[in-house]
This record gives C-alpha cells, sequence and structure tokens, in this order.
C-alpha cells in the first residue's frame, strides 16, 4: 500500500492556509457590514419596512366677515382596494363586475386595477355617500374605504374667484384657498407602521405617529351680502350688454378691507373642470388694462396737491391740444371756457394734458408711484399683475400728455380702486386686504389683521377738496347716472378706447368703468366697476358702468345702514315693492314670503293652505301695507277647463305652488322639502280647481 | 506497517453537531412567518429538516463504519450512477422544475438534487484515480487531460439544468484536488484562466446572470430588481449588529429577504445573532477546516489523504461561495450554507462526506 506522497502533503497544508486567510477575510468583511456600517444598514432597512399612512389636516372653513360660511370642507369616501386580498378570493372578474356596475366605471379598468401588482390601489376618490353605502353593503374582501375630506363651497359661484378652488387631495390651488394654504391647510400628519414586504404589519412592529396640525379657520373682510350686490349687479350688465369681461371691486377706504370683489366669466368652485380655465382669471386682480378717464384723479390729486390748480381756476378748451407735433382732440364738443372742477366734470382732455405738462415729468411719476402704480398692492391674492407703467427715463411729452389724460399706462382694477380709496380716506393709501381674522379650534380670535396705511398720497385738505370736485362729476357732468338717491355720491367715468394686438388703438372696442364713492362727504364705501367690451351703444363709462356702481353702491349702503346724508324736501317716499305670489303656499311660507317683502299679511278664515290673496300678485304697494289672504276653501269657479296634471317630483313646494296656481289647481302639501308623491298621476285630465295632494321629503 | 483502527475525530464530529444545530434553530427561526402564511404550518420546515438531521446522521454512522478502502471499487460505479441522474433530471418529466431550473428529480415522497451525488461522487472518484496515478499528473495529456474531460461532463450536465453555483463549486473542488494531487502550477495557472473565461461566457450569454452580475457590481443602484436579494440581505446583516436583534426577531424574514431559510439563511442568522453569531459559526467552519485537513495530513494512505481533502475543500469551497454571497462578496447564485440551510440532499451527503471524514480519521499509521 502506498504512503501518502509528500508533494500532496505539502499542497494540502498550503490549501488549508488559503481556506483560514478566505475566512480570515470573511471575518473582516462581515465585521465591516454589521459592526462598521451596522447602524447605518439597519436605518435603511427599517425605513425600507416602514409604511406611510397619511393622516389629512382639518382644512380650515372660509368665513365671511359676518360669520357666514364660504368654503367648508366634507368628508367622503374614497375607495381602495388590496389586489393581494381580491386575488385570494379567486373572483377577480366577478368582483370587476360588481364594482364597475356600481361605480359607474369601465369593468376591465377596474380589472386591471384590483389585479395590479400592488397591495394598495385607489380605485375611486371621494365618491358619493349613497354609492359607498352600496359599496359597504356588497361586502367584498379586499376593499376598503378611507375617509377624505372634500372642499365645499356651498354658496357655489359666489366669490369664486377670491375663494379659489381645491384639488382632490384637499389642496388649495387658487384663490384664498391658495394664497393661504399653510395657514387653511394645514399640515397633514402620519401614521408610520413597519410592514412586511406583502404590506401586512409584522407583530411587535415599530410605530410613529405624526399627529396633524389642523387648519385654521379664518374670517373674511368680504361681505356676502354685499357680495352677492355685486355678483347680481354684474350678472345683470353681462346680460344686458354681453361684455368680453367684467369686474367690480367695493372697498371700505378707511382700513383697506374688500368688501366685495367680483369677475366675469366666472365659474363654479365645485365643479371648476366643467368650465374654460380663462374664466378662473381673476379681472379685477390678475388683468392690467388702460383706464382711460378714472386715471384722471391721479393728475388731478398730483396737480392740486403741488397747488398747480385750485377749483375755481379758469381753462380754455378749443376742442384740441397740439403736443410736440401730435393733435389731440378733446372730444365731440368744444368745452371752451371752463373752471377746473367743469374741467374734471366733463372730462376735458385738454384741461389734463395742460395739467400733466406744467407738473413735469417727476412730479407726475412721484404721484403716480406714490398711488401704488406700476407694483402689485399686496392684496392677498395669487397671481396679482403689476400693471404696465413706463419707464421714467423714457418718457416724452407727448406720453405725459396722454398719461395725464389715462392712457398709454395699464392699471390693475384693485389699483384703481386702492388708489381711489386713498382720496376717499383723506390721502392716506391703505394696503387692500381680503384677510380679517384667523380663528383657533375652538372659534376663539387667534390673530386680526390690522389696516395697513401704506403711504399719506395727498393732504387732506386736498382730498377732501378733490372730493368735491368728484361728487361735481356725479351732480352736473358725466357721471350722472350713479347718482344715488339720498346720499352724496362723489366718482369718475371712464371710457378708454382698447389697444390692439398690433399697439394701435380700436376703432371699435373700449373698457367702459366708472371709479366712486360715497358718501361723499365721509366715504364708507369705495367702488370701481370694469366692464371690458360691451355690446351695443352707448359704450361710455357714463352709460354702462355708472348705473352698475349705482346700484351697487346704494344697495350697500341701505344694507350697511348709513345714515342718508341729502334731506330732501320732498316728503320721504315710502318705497313700492311688488306683492308676491303666495297662493298655494302653506300659510307659514306665505306670510314669511310676505313680510320678506316687506308686508304686513293678515289671516282670514282656517286653513292650512292660502286660497287667495289681495291686492293680487305683482301688484304694486308701498312697504308696509296690508296684504288679506284668505284660508277658507272659497268655492271654485270657472271650472269648466280641463288641465293636465303636471309632473312635479323632485320640486321644491314654492315651485309646485306656483305651477299649481298657473294650472288653476290647489295644492295640499304633506311634509317638507321635495315632492316625491303625488295623487293625481301626471299626464292625467283634471277639472280646473282640483286639489292635489303632494308628499314632501326633505332633502338629505 | 500496519493499520490500526482508532477512535474517529470527536472534535469534528462535534463542530458538525454544533452547525447542525445551529442549523435547525435558525431554520425555524427564519421559515416560520413565511411556512405560516404561505403552508398554515409554521413547523413545516422544520419538521422536515429534522426527518433529514436523524436521517443524514445514521447515513453518517454508516459511512463511517465502513473500509473506506472499498470506495476505490465503487468509484466507477458511482460516476455511472451520478452522470446517468443528471442525465435523468434534465429530462421532461422526470426533473422537476423549480424556478425555470431542473435541479431536482421528484420521488413522491421526497425530492432528490443529484448534483449532490454527483459532488460527493466526483471527490470519491477523483481521489481514488489521481492516488493511483501521481507520477503521471505533471503531464498535461496524460495525467490532466482525462480529469478535465471527465469534470467537463459532470460540469456540463449541471450547467445545463441551469446551476452555475453548483457547477462552479464541483469545478473548483475538482480544480483543487488535482493542484493537491501535485499537477504544475503552469498548468494550474492556465487552468484557473480557461475556467474564469468560461465562468464570464457563463455569465455573459445568459442575460439574467448578466444582470446579476451588474446588480452585484453595484447593487444598490438596482435595489429594487436584481440588487434586491444583496441588499435586503445586507440590510439584515447590518441590523443584526454586534450582538444581534435576539433570537426570532429578525424583521427581514418577513418577505424581505427571499431564500431566507435557504440560500440566505446566513443573513437572517446574523440578523438575529449579531456578528458575535457570525464568528461562532465561522469558527466552527474554520475548526472544520483544520479538522478535515489534519485529516487528510494523517491518513495513512495517499487515497485516504486526497479524499479528505477532497471532502473538506468541497464542503469548504461551498460554504465559502454561500458566505461570499450573503455578504455581498460575489454575485448572487443559488448555493446552500453546508450543514445549516434547508435542504435534504445537500445535508445528507455532506453528512455522508463528513462520515468518510470520521471514517478516515479512524485509521493511523501503527509505527
Amino acid at each position: 500500500m502506498k504512503t501518502t506522497n509528500i508533494e500532496s502533503r505539502k499542497r494540502i497544508a498550503s490549501l488549508f492556509l488559503i481556506f483560514v486567510a478566505l475566512i480570515g477575510a470573511l471575518f473582516v468583511r462581515f465585521f465591516w457590514i454589521q459592526v462598521v456600517r451596522g447602524d447605518e444598514l439597519a436605518k435603511q432597512a427599517l425605513d425600507n419596512r416602514m409604511r406611510e399612512i397619511p393622516v389629512k389636516a382639518k382644512r380650515g372653513i372660509l368665513y365671511d366677515r359676518n360669520g357666514r360660511e364660504l368654503a367648508i370642507s366634507v368628508s367622503t369616501d374614497s375607495i381602495y382596494v388590496n389586489p393581494a386580498e381580491i386575488k385570494k378570493a379567486g373572483e377577480e372578474e366577478k368582483t370587476a363586475r360588481e364594482l364597475a356596475a356600481v361605480l359607474e366605471m369601465d369593468e376591465e379598468k377596474v380589472l386591471s386595477l384590483i389585479t395590479s401588482n400592488s397591495s394598495f390601489v385607489w380605485l375611486k376618490r371621494q365618491v358619493d355617500f349613497n354609492v359607498s353605502q352600496q359599496l359597504k353593503e356588497l361586502k367584498i374582501d379586499g376593499i376598503g374605504f378611507h375617509e377624505e375630506s372634500r372642499r365645499y363651497y356651498p354658496k357655489g359661484t359666489l366669490a369664486c374667484h377670491i375663494l379659489g378652488i381645491s384639488g382632490t387631495d384637499h389642496t388649495g390651488l387658487d384663490g384664498i384657498d391658495l394664497y393661504y394654504e399653510k395657514l387653511i391647510g394645514g399640515q397633514d400628519g402620519k401614521i408610520v407602521i413597519e410592514h412586511d414586504a406583502a404590506g401586512r404589519q409584522i407583530p411587535e412592529a415599530v410605530h410613529r405617529y405624526v399627529s396633524p396640525t389642523e387648519g385654521s379657520d379664518v374670517v373674511l373682510t368680504l361681505d356676502e351680502t354685499i357680495q352677492y350686490i355685486v355678483e347680481r349687479e354684474l350678472d345683470k350688465i353681462v346680460e344686458a350688454r354681453q361684455p368680453k369681461a367684467a369686474c367690480a371691486i367695493v372697498m371700505d377706504p378707511k382700513t383697506g378691507e374688500i368688501l366685495g370683489m367680483a369677475s366675469r366669466p366666472n365659474f363654479d368652485p365645485n365643479n371648476y373642470n366643467d368650465f374654460p380655465a380663462k374664466n378662473r382669471r381673476n379681472f379685477a386682480v390678475n388683468n392690467a388694462y388702460e383706464p382711460g378717464s378714472t386715471m384722471k384723479i391721479v393728475t388731478a390729486s398730483a396737480a392740486m396737491e403741488e397747488q398747480l390748480v385750485s377749483s375755481q381756476d379758469r381753462f380754455n378748451c378749443p376742442g384740441y391740444i397740439k403736443v410736440g407735433g401730435h393733435r389731440i382732440s378733446c372730444s365731440d364738443t368744444v368745452h371752451g371756457h371752463q373752471t377746473f372742477s367743469e374741467v374734471v366734470e366733463h372730462s376735458c382732455n385738454v384741461g389734463f394734458i395742460n395739467l400733466g405738462l406744467k407738473m413735469g415729468i417727476d412730479t407726475y411719476y412721484r404721484y403716480l408711484t406714490a398711488f401704488g402704480f406700476g407694483a402689485k398692492t399686496g392684496i392677498d391674492l395669487p397671481g396679482e399683475a403689476t400693471g404696465i407703467v413706463m419707464k421714467e427715463s423714457q418718457v416724452k411729452q407727448i406720453n405725459l400728455a396722454t398719461m395725464s389724460m389715462g392712457q398709454t399706462n395699464a392699471v390693475t382694477p384693485i389699483q384703481l380702486v386702492t388708489a381711489a380709496s386713498a382720496i376717499a380716506n383723506g390721502g392716506a393709501l391703505m394696503k387692500p386686504h381680503l384677510l380679517k381674522k384667523v380663528l383657533d379650534g375652538d372659534g376663539n380670535v387667534q390673530k386680526v389683521v390690522e389696516p395697513v396705511k401704506a403711504q399719506q398720497v395727498i393732504s387732506k385738505e386736498t382730498a377732501d377738496e378733490l372730493c368735491l370736485i368728484l361728487e361735481g362729476v356725479v351732480l352736473n357732468g358725466s357721471g350722472r347716472n350713479a347718482a344715488v338717491e339720498g346720499y352724496r355720491v362723489a366718482g369718475k367715468t371712464g371710457t378708454a378706447q382698447k389697444v390692439g394686438e398690433d399697439g394701435r388703438y380700436l376703432k371699435s372696442e373700449y373698457v367702459a368703468s366708472f371709479l366712486g364713492f360715497a358718501p361723499a362727504d365721509d366715504p364708507q364705501l369705495v367702488c370701481l366697476v370694469v366692464v371690458d367690451a360691451p355690446k351695443g351703444y352707448p359704450y361710455y363709462g357714463g352709460w354702462v358702468a355708472a348705473p352698475v356702481f349705482k346700484e351697487i353702491i346704494s344697495d350697500s349702503l341701505r344694507y350697511l345702514g348709513v345714515p342718508r346724508t341729502v334731506m330732501e324736501e320732498k316728503e320721504e317716499k315710502t318705497p313700492s315693492v311688488a306683492v308676491p305670489d303666495v297662493i298655494n303656499l302653506p300659510i307659514d311660507e306665505g306670510i314669511k314670503s310676505l313680510q320678506n317683502a316687506g308686508l304686513n299679511a293678515q289671516v282670514q278664515g282656517e286653513g292650512d293652505v292660502i286660497w287667495g290673496q289681495v291686492p293680487k300678485a305683482h301688484a304694486s304697494v308701498k312697504r308696509g301695507s296690508r296684504v288679506v289672504v284668505y284660508l277658507s276653501a272659497v268655492s271654485e269657479q270657472s271650472g269648466q277647463g280641463k288641465v293636465t296634471v303636471p309632473d312635479l317630483e323632485g320640486k321644491s313646494i314654492k315651485e309646485v305652488a306656483r305651477i299649481l296656481s298657473q294650472l288653476g289647481l290647489h295644492l295640499a302639501p304633506d311634509g317638507y322639502g321635495l315632492a316625491f308623491e303625488q295623487d293625481l298621476a301626471a299626464g292625467q285630465q283634471v277639472s280646473v280647481g282640483s286639489t292635489i295632494s303632494v308628499k314632501f321629503q326633505p332633502l338629505e | 506497517m500496519k493499520m490500526r483502527k482508532g477512535p474517529p475525530d470527536l472534535v469534528l464530529f462535534l463542530v458538525v453537531f454544533l452547525l447542525v444545530a445551529i442549523g435547525i434553530i435558525m431554520i425555524f427561526s427564519a421559515s416560520a412567518v413565511t411556512a405560516n402564511i404561505k403552508y398554515q404550518d409554521p413547523f413545516l420546515f422544520l419538521r422536515k429538516q429534522a426527518i433529514w438531521i436523524v436521517l443524514g446522521f445514521i447515513l453518517m454512522l454508516v459511512a463511517m463504519k465502513l473500509n473506506y478502502h472499498r470506495l476505490r471499487e465503487l468509484g466507477v460505479a458511482a460516476i455511472i450512477i451520478s452522470v446517468l441522474s443528471l442525465i435523468a433530471v434534465l429530462l421532461p418529466g422526470i426533473g422537476s422544475t423549480v424556478k425555470g431550473a431542473a435541479r431536482q428529480i421528484d420521488l413522491g415522497f421526497t425530492s432528490f438534487t443529484p448534483s449532490e451525488l454527483a459532488k460527493l461522487c466526483t471527490v470519491i472518484f477523483m481521489a481514488s484515480s489521481l492516488s493511483r496515478n501521481f507520477d503521471k499528473i505533471k503531464s498535461f495529456t496524460k495525467g490532466l487531460l482525462p480529469y478535465l474531460l471527465f469534470l467537463g461532463v459532470i460540469c456540463g450536465l449541471i450547467i445545463l439544468q441551469p446551476d452555475l453555483g453548483t457547477t462552479f463549486a464541483i469545478a473548483v473542488t475538482g480544480f483543487l484536488m488535482l493542484a493537491m494531487s501535485g499537477a504544475r502550477y503552469s498548468h494550474l495557472g492556465i487552468l484557473a484562466l480557461v475556467g474564469m473565461v468560461l465562468v464570464g461566457l457563463a455569465i455573459y450569454l445568459e442575460p439574467y446572470r448578466m444582470i446579476r452580475f451588474i446588480a452585484f457590481l453595484d447593487p444598490w443602484k438596482y435595489a429594487n430588481d436584481a440588487g434586491f436579494q444583496t441588499i435586503q440581505s445586507l440590510y439584515a446583516l447590518g441590523s443584526g449588529g454586534l450582538f444581534g436583534m435576539g433570537l426570532g426577531q429578525s424583521r427581514q424574514k418577513f418577505f424581505y429577504l427571499p431564500e431566507q431559510h435557504t440560500d440566505f439563511i446566513f443573513a437572517i442568522l446574523g440578523e438575529e445573532l449579531g456578528y458575535l453569531g457570525v464568528i461562532l459559526v465561522l469558527g466552527l467552519f474554520l475548526i472544520f477546516a483544520w479538522r478535515g485537513f489534519r485529516i487528510a495530513l494523517k491518513a495513512p494512505d495517499s487515497f485516504g489523504s486526497l479524499l479528505a481533502a477532497g471532502l473538506t475543500t468541497m464542503v469548504m469551497a461551498q460554504a465559502l461561495i454561500n458566505l461570499g454571497v450573503v455578504s455581498g462578496s460575489l454575485p448572487v447564485t443559488g448555493i446552500p450554507l453546508p450543514f445549516i440551510s434547508f435542504g435534504g440532499s445537500s445535508l445528507i451527503f455532506t453528512l455522508i462526506a463528513v462520515g468518510l471524514l470520521l471514517n478516515i480519521s479512524r485509521y493511523v499509521y501503527d509505527r
């Protein structure tokens, strides 16, 4: 038998040493991984196993200055699936069919979602209450519900440009909701839980909870009623003159608070995707336009403050003026000899150009800047435009001349209304703002936004004198249509030719505007109305915008209870009102309706429903008059005719009552809310005077 | 000169016993979660492995008892059986395909991995043959070439499964046995180069291996796909730190680390028992190598010496490859950690090898 080979023995020993060396290397390698880099790797490993579940912060409520809700958050269910669990049940197709039917989604899309390779997939976000309820009843394994909040603007289009919009993920995308996102949106929290690789929780898992910081409720400076008045008047002018755009701003000159602001076109923030994106542009803040004559208040202020002119100084207007070889015509008429007050009242271009040339470029620009033109006002809304003011170094005499009459420079409506507020506020320019108060979680005031005085632009004396001159515009001049009965109103009209794409003035498009305030001796409200390219004639500011101003200011002053300053000699007239139609209304509703119209109801007879009224509907009577309503069933006359019973389902009591009364039918209501059942079927022929009993059920 | 039978190497036995014991504890700890979720039975792998261990130790005792010199005659027969079973596993219908590779033959009550048999038989055959041909080994054509052809056939059959890890382990073991038999360093150098080129080709020609190889070079870049296993393994080891998270406290076993009770069991061990546990196991393997080569050096004849050295090399090569993969030092390849990873065939053939080592350790010179 052979003994072992010597060389082989040596090699075996060497190999052993190689193995020793390799194991030694592994000792070092594992030391490096586990001890040197251990902490770092352990942390990464933990992060790798942690899953975050966001905890949405509650979004703050937006209130108007009187505590009325303008934007709230409502909770809705969002549906998610865990495909692993769906697959476990093994009925993917059946499940997909059921889900698709309830959620009104494409079946194949649902199938691909619920079989995707993931442990969490959103199926549909923010579904209606009844849909999630239906789904819950199906009790499908692997379907989950996540309560999410959705922003809801209960007043619809009201103040849409100001309040803004919010996205699916409940963050502000525009308006106040965007500008104060941090304040209103709060800070989302999260739950972090250690999970296994398939998304299941690990026993004894590491948990971390970061609580959300709830968003603050805020009070805006807006007054819902004034806002409503502004919206209503804009709607009217838009319907009447179909302009390209329009806006109106109502501001408190003493504080800079915006009480109402609206632009057209507008949109419903709850369904903003149904509107063109351009509708979301807030004309009042985001657009600049050449203002025309309203801008003459700046020229007048500067000239008066610099004592270049006083109200009784005489001017002569030959109908045109020549500046550096250019001939600028005044208007259709030759104004001739006039005082400075009359120059303002007539909006005489020649007069203003003379003043502008007299003060010079430096002085004009000093006041232009002091009034805030060429810079953002700092209003708390996103996307404020700066406007376009020509560089001072490039200005020539001809430019100064056109600027003095309101051309050349472009301004935003908010800049202009802020500048006018300074004149109305004794020369003190207040920073415009929308946020009034921030509330804490219990509704206590956490922070009050104090008015900020930006600058004393002109002296109080100059301002007060200019107010009187501007009052003359409304009393005697181009702004007569802005006069409000019972109040002293001051203002300035503006009719600016629009600049076309080629930089030349368009022949046929104008911006009609009116800028004014009231009462003239102690201004409470400043209002600017701008109507861009109204259709039809006349297109002048005094004809298009002044009446809108008048309606807004007159209703707002009355609403605010501002005492009338003009005591008229004639006996005070009681306003007349139209008598509402209360026939067929339940007695309570009818009386309320009459009271709302400022009338007193006198009930005769017994019963639940009003059969008749005197005076009849739509009659014009003095406010405070008495209206007699009859409850007893008066015998039906003129009952020969037959009428068809209408379908009343889904209509409100008022609507039902109106429809039935037009047909000569009587209503016996039961319940309140919307109609859902009627005893006589729709389409049936009945005689006039028949009674239909309708059941109503409340809205959710 | 006569041979005398002494007691077997008790240190070696103790080392193996400890490794197997650590193995079954770690198999249970690593597999309980997944076994419970996938098969609703946390003890599934524990039970299976326990049966293999009992069977393995019985076979180890048998291997220890018989006279190892009789293996010399069995060498050729063993190789024929190995080759036949390697061919069989490639045939559709016989080999059962798991994760795209046909590595096992389903015997009904259990499955059998022919490459594990082939590995053991290769060592026995080469030890038997080489110990007769020490004089020829310096020649390339007469000495080395026949063995290279033989290894080529075995490795070729295994790489067809495909199983690069086991192929590599057998090739390395065979190569080292040639080296231990006294082959020329120049020949060995060329062979090593050729081997590297072949491995390179095997990687280059197979896209999934190429991806794994690229991921090996920078696993963090591919942390979500090809580098996933390596990264999760490093996460586990790093989480363990010096003292470990405690037995049973692994987090990475919750579906993060694939093959957590087989090829990557050492990562879970490192996570639960820390670097101290790693030192223990590495130390045990070190002692294993020491005792194994000591047996080889003390063996009474060339066959015994080469056989002991070959078997030790076989176990150590596998262990080092596995530990290299787990520590991210080698590209990912599926090879179990001897004694510790779950798997019947691997454990049984490794324990038979240990039985043979113990067998050889009993024979000493009678001076």
